[in-house]
């Protein structure tokens, strides 16, 4: 039999693993919807008002009563008096309606869609699967920038030492001993700008601690083997020792704590954006869809928040599962 | 088995009288959606506060019940002021025999409410050291004060003995304020909650604790108090008393409460317990479960107990509970910042060019006020077209404005003033220069809706909005300094005339209360002529030609005034929101519950 290569052995422990493999399946699923959504294929047109405002999902069918009705104003206005005040564009206005005077064409609003309307009358289901694509985008961007962070620095204050470890340690303990929501909002209420770009920033920058702890420990034991003294006795640079002969040895570490990372932050990015520190307006994500429906839910439209839960609890439930999965198999100890 | 009998019979006697022991004291219970700050009338200014205040202290004048709109009566002054005929000195004759509660700091006296009491409350706006967040009332008004106060700022302490020429007390029950100009509303200040007379011994004994210690003339006094928490009111035993006797006029709601309330001694209830309970949904789940007796701080959740057209849900009609609908004294506006600059950068939206006009009109255009009241509001909110809004001195229900909604239209008269789409689909300025409108608003919830509905409008016309986020004292802030290009506010009624709104747009307000920074000669020079005036048909036309001239100029648009819905438990009797009053608990009365 020929000899299999470490990630070969991993991937054959994985497949095992039905529940993991099932749960890689479901992951792949929305990485396709992003980038379906991204290449807009799906949602492109999810901030369309389609429907009437809380249209009801299409199984329910439509409310029997009409939306809430204005206010009457006030009766019997009288025609618009200039009381003596001309208005400088009155002849631009009288031309501009003598030209549009065409009956408006009135848009059509259908009365229920698949899985409900927001309050302006948006498809839910359009809005999950463009927000998937934030939400994954944020989870998987923000923890890419967390795991880059916490290995590098964790490389260099397990492998160096001294003052360099422990100037890391220091910055760590800073940032570990504030609660990590409220370092999160402190850093989200300083930089005081919406976007999804510095949703990911934020939660990254703020992310690294976990995995920074965790590399250091295994820079610490690894730097002191064999084959990185015996690196070292053949000339390999420092560099060379820290990220071409540790770094491969330690990866199984870095992807767990990936994956780990990816859940936290899009159930972060929901708690953020949910306080109102998250993306913009022009933009759907989970968290803005959770947002609106706590009031939503006070006058009974419940599918916008089905939606969202729905969406985010399979992803979550999925990414975790794949997570433990793939730690099982990566680990050298556990055979 | 008789013994058996007489035990029976002696528990039996032992119930009937706990039962018969007491009538059950009438205690109103309320909410407030935030809490409370203190109950020293110079040194507050949060509407909460306020309400407690009202209800321990007496004004000079206060509001008639039920006139609309508001009208003003005597309330520790035995009649309205006496004003000359130049419009420069008010004199008030107070009522004798008005006592303040009992307090330690009377030494055991009874304490009687004198002019000097007024005075001395006004001059503790002018007092540094109070800070008064509403010293604006009096600041320039009064002759005499703002050179003591500037004496006091200088270093000096603030001389409350000091003779001043534009205050005096010729005799206890006679308070004579002198102003510097004509000022045909300043009756009004002096029913303002805070303007209560306050006694000094009290200020002095308390000092720093002032805020805690309230003592008053007025119904109610403070019994317990934990702060941001709960205020327990007892009624005052020194309190004078008042007779219910209030004209119903034609209104059918009124004269049912007339025929219920009138002759009543007051204050009918025994007193107020205040809960502070800042979530919408917690008040609401109180009130079902009865544990409050009066909420009208529930907008967002309106259509739970609401028809579509306004009336009550028939399962709260059939629990007795009563809906009382009022529009609340305020405008919400649209408003745009009407100077060339925005701090050092230029201000695209502002200025008195055509090409501008034609911009901020299509803007206002395309904002969809009805969507604003359907979806934001939920209903609970009536189109404001005119900046006075009903229930205020000045009101013009049938003003129609000039504005429509129409996108198609604003899209043709953007086209027509040179503002051509680039190729990202946005339009430019007519020079070529690219157009991006920042938007300011505040970090909430209720906010975010707005920027949704303001940023969807921006769009349909082809306009880059950035939207820019400040929390709302900042917001406040950077509107009196001219930095917010567009944005929303509220007026709600300081007191219910109209030059109260119509000051917002008045030039000599910019970096005050004109957000919009609109100084547009032609308004400026009806509203000084306005202000010479009483209220009447010669004023209304001119605040007609002002309103049109904003209008044609399109500093605001106007969008809506919000309609509050009083709930009130079965038992209530006698409420109905007043426009201008904090709180109306001392012209109410509470029936024996139902027993469960």
């Amino acid at each position: 039999m020929r000899e299999q290569g470490v990630w070969a052995l991993a991937w054959r422990r994985f497949r095992r693993d039905r529940l993991g493999f099932a749960s890689l399946i479901v992951v792949l699923v929305y990485v396709a919807i992003v980038l379906a959504a991204a290449a807009g294929w799906l949602g492109r047109d999810w901030n369309n008002e389609a429907g009437v405002s809380f249209a009801p999902p299409t199984f329910l069918g439509p409310e029997a009563v009409e939306s809430p009705q204005l206010a009457k104003a006030a009766e019997g206005a009288q025609p618009a008096a200039d009381y003596g005040i001309p208005d400088p564009l009155a002849p631009d206005l009288a031309e501009i309606a003598k030209s549009l005077s065409g009956a408006s064409p009135g848009e059509a609003r259908s009365p229920t869609l698949p899985f409900g309307g927001d309050k302006w009358g948006r498809d839910v289901l359009k809005k999950m699967l463009k927000g998937t694509e934030t939400s994954l985008l944020v989870g998987l961007g923000a923890a890419a920038l967390a795991t880059f962070l916490g290995t590098l620095f964790g490389a260099l204050a397990g492998f160096r030492g001294g003052w360099v470890d422990d100037f890391f340690n220091w910055l760590y303990s800073v940032f570990t001993s504030i609660p990590y929501l409220l370092l999160v909002l402190a850093i989200a209420a300083v930089v005081n700008q919406k976007g999804t770009f510095t949703v990911i920033l934020i939660l990254g920058l703020t992310g690294w601690t976990g995995i920074f702890r965790l590399i250091r420990a295994e820079y610490l034991k690894h730097r002191v083997r064999e084959y990185v003294l015996a690196a070292d006795a053949i000339g390999a640079s420092s560099m060379r020792r820290m990220f071409v002969h540790i770094l491969p040895n330690v990866s199984h570490v870095v992807l767990v704590q990936l994956s780990i990372c990816v859940v936290l932050f899009i159930k972060s990015e929901v708690i953020l954006t949910f306080l109102g520190f998250g993306v913009g307006v022009d933009t759907v994500s989970w968290g803005s869809m959770l947002a609106e429906a706590g009031s939503e839910l006070l006058l009974g439209k419940w599918w916008q928040l089905t939606a969202a839960t729905i969406a985010m609890a399979i992803l979550v439930t999925a990414f975790s599962l794949f997570t433990d999965a793939m730690r099982d198999a990566l680990d050298p100890r556990l055979k | 088995m008789r013994l058996a009998a007489r035990l029976l019979a002696l528990v039996a006697l032992m119930a009937a009288q706990a039962a018969l022991a007491q009538p059950e004291s009438k205690i109103l219970r309320v909410t407030f959606q935030a809490a409370e700050t203190g109950f020293d009338p110079a040194r507050v200014h949060d509407y909460y506060s306020g309400m407690i205040i009202e209800a321990i202290y007496d004004t000079l004048l206060t509001y008639d019940y039920l006139a609309r709109p508001a009208k003003l009566v005597p309330n520790a002054a035995a009649a309205l002021p006496e004003v000359s005929a130049d419009g420069r000195t008010y004199t008030f004759r107070i009522r004798k025999g008005i006592s303040f509660a009992d307090d330690p700091a009377f030494k055991g006296r009874k304490r009687e409410l004198t002019a000097q009491d007024f005075a001395y409350s006004i001059r503790r706006f002018y007092d540094p050291k109070n800070r008064s967040p509403y010293a604006f009332l009096f600041t320039g008004k009064i002759i005499g004060l703002d050179e003591l106060a500037a004496r006091a700022k200088a270093g000096a302490k603030f001389d409350y003995d000091a003779p001043v020429a534009g205050l005096q007390t010729p005799d206890p029950y006679t308070l004579v304020v002198r102003l510097k100009q004509p000022d045909v509303n300043f009756d009004y200040v002096l029913a303002f909650p805070l303007t209560a007379g306050v006694a000094r011994e009290v200020i002095e004994a308390y000092g720093e604790e002032s805020p805690s210690h309230p003592v008053g003339s007025g119904p109610f006094l403070l019994k317990r108090y934990v702060r941001s928490s709960k205020i327990v009111l007892a009624r005052n035993p020194s309190y004078r008393g008042k007779t219910w006797d209030f004209d119903p006029g034609d209104n059918a709601r009124f004269k049912q409460i007339a025929e219920r309330m009138h002759g009543k001694r007051l204050p009918a209830i025994d007193g107020v317990e205040v809960s502070i309970m800042e979530e919408t949904q917690s008040r609401w789940l109180a009130f079902q479960r009865a544990e409050t007796d009066i909420e009208y701080q529930l907008w967002e959740v309106a259509p739970t107990y609401m028809t579509d057209d306004g009336r009550l849900k028939p399962e709260f009609v059939r629990r007795g509970i009563q809906l009382d609908r009022t529009v609340d004294p305020e405008v919400i506006y649209l408003f745009f910042n009407m100077q060339d600059k925005v701090g050092d950068a230029p201000n695209p939206v502002g200025g008195f060019g055509r090409e501008r006009i034609a911009l901020r009109r299509a803007i206002a255009m395309s904002y969809n006020v009805d969507d604003q009241i359907r979806i934001i509001r939920k209903g609970q909110a009536v189109r404001a077209q005119y900046p006075i809004p009903p229930g205020v001195t000045g009101n013009d229900p049938r003003y129609t404005s000039v504005i429509p909604y129409d996108p198609r239209a604003a899209n043709a008269l953007l086209d027509r003033y040179g503002y051509k789409k680039g190729p990202d689909g946005y339009r430019r300025q007519p020079n070529g220069e690219a157009l991006v409108i920042r938007y300011t608003s505040t970090p909430t919830e209720r906010d975010r809706q707005f920027d949704e509905l303001t940023k969807r409008s921006l769009d349909s016309i082809g306009i880059h909005m950035e939207i820019q986020k400040e929390r709302f004292p900042e917001y406040l802030k950077a509107q009196k300094q001219c930095r917010v290009m567009m944005g929303h506010q509220a007026w709600i009624a300081d007191y219910p005339d109209g030059d109260n709104f119509m000051q917002l747009l008045y030039g000599a307000n910019i970096h005050e209360s004109n957000n919009a920074c609109y100084d547009s000669p032609e308004f400026n020079k009806r509203y000084e002529r306005s202000r010479q005036l009483h209220p009447g048909p010669e004023r209304d036309r001119l605040y007609h030609e002002m309103t049109r001239l904003m209008e044609t100029e399109t500093a605001w648009l106007l969008t809506d005034s919000r309609v509050r819905n009083s709930l009130q438990q079965p038992w209530v009797v006698g409420f109905t929101k007043h426009p201008v009053l904090h709180a109306e608990w001392l012209y109410l009365d509470l029936e024996p519950k139902p027993a469960y």
